[in-house]
């Protein structure tokens, strides 16, 4: 196997570890290292690849505001000197953190979990409906009904006009799942329905009096997803 | 990287957390001097960016600062010296302004000239090391 990766770092000396890391595997082989986000996302934007090694706080913007603009997703190894972030990367659903500076040991038992991981990309559905589990059933709920999902750490809470359902999953997770024409993620706690938008005020926006934050990462994409004449 | 020998012949300064060092690296010498080297190439600039950021009074880089530098300690085997960010860094999330960091900066700003002198020292004597194994 032989993955192809990007890291994504703004210390030398880390980045250098890394690639001596990854060409010790003899499994993953470095595309590119990009001190900062703005870089890196030019290039992933334009190059696909199996593996993310992402810090967080980089100078611009942070590692989890790359993943909020990429388009496509491949597995991610957070890698940052702060455990704070490790809620962060489980919502992200990443598939490892690495706490720099970690042992090459370390580094194996990544690598492990990379190549055990299944695959990150999973069409999105076309489909007018979906199916959650809650309260112990299959509940269809039509993608017209919903109005928005909101992540709730391990759950998120699926509402609808007159009901709200919480179920085991994450934002990130949904985000590949749900119909990307009529949903939009606008934030990393929520997805909402676009066509269920009432009105938009500066950072936030409406839907049926609730109030939604929408997240500096995300704002240009839902601004030209909007049909603004 | 190779595989672990743990020969030891190069003696570390003793505020070198060798065993750290060789639980990174083991004792491939030439790597660990190509790790100070890349270090010490970025020194500079990254303390600069510290010492701007408390100038400029801002915590919020000033904690940027020092949350990027921490683990190049770690890398070079200063673990007291990257405990000391650690500290400092929470510290930052505490302050409001840079004054009330003022004393903790100032120690802050001795250690990683302290770490300067011995990473510099250490990795000429590694250097000469390398090209003299025996």
């Amino acid at each position: 196997m032989n993955l192809k990766c990007v890291i994504v770092e703004d210390l030398q000396v880390a980045a250098d570890y890394l690639t001596k890391c990854c060409e010790k595997s003899g499994q993953i082989e470095v595309l590119a290292h990009f001190p900062n986000v703005a870089e890196a996302l030019v290039y992933l934007n334009q190059h696909s690849v199996d593996l993310l090694f992402l810090d967080v706080e980089m100078p611009g913007a942070t590692g989890f505001e790359l993943l909020d603009q990429l388009a496509y997703f491949p597995k991610v190894v957070l890698t940052t000197s702060k455990s704070e972030y490790a809620y962060d990367a489980f919502e992200y659903n990443v598939t490892d953190f690495l706490k720099k500076p970690f042992t090459y040991q370390r580094f194996q038992e990544s690598l492990q979990k990379i190549t055990t991981a299944p695959e990150n990309n999973i069409a999105a559905t076309a489909s007018d409906h979906i199916f959650i589990k809650s309260e112990g059933k299959l509940v269809r709920l039509n993608n017209d009904d919903i109005l928005y999902i909101e992540s709730m750490g391990d759950y998120v809470k699926f509402v609808t006009g007159d009901k709200k359902y919480v179920t085991h999953n994450t934002i990130k997770n949904l985000e590949e799942k749900v119909n990307r024409i009529s949903f939009i993620k606008v934030h990393r706690s929520y997805i909402i329905n676009i066509s269920k938008i009432d009105d938009i005020r500066e950072n936030d926006l409406y839907i049926k009096g609730n109030e939604i934050p929408i997240s500096k990462a995300h704002r240009n994409e839902v601004m030209k997803r909007l049909n603004i004449i | 990287m190779n595989p672990i020998t743990l020969s030891k012949q190069f003696i570390f300064n003793e505020k070198i957390n060798s065993d750290y060092l060789f639980s990174l690296y083991a004792d491939d010498y030439p790597y660990i001097e190509e790790v100070f080297g890349v270090t010490l190439q970025h020194y500079d600039e990254d303390v600069d960016a510290i010492q701007a950021a408390y100038g400029n009074g801002s915590v919020a880089d000033l904690r940027r600062g020092v949350h990027k530098i921490k683990p190049a300690f770690g890398f070079v085997g200063l673990t007291d010296i990257q405990q000391s960010c650690a500290v400092f860094e929470d510290a930052c999330n505490r302050a409001e302004e840079t004054e009330t960091l003022k004393s903790d900066y100032k120690q802050l700003l001795s250690l990683l000239e302290e770490g300067k002198l011995i990473l510099d020292k250490e990795y000429r004597k590694l250097k000469d090391f390398n090209a003299n194994p025996l």
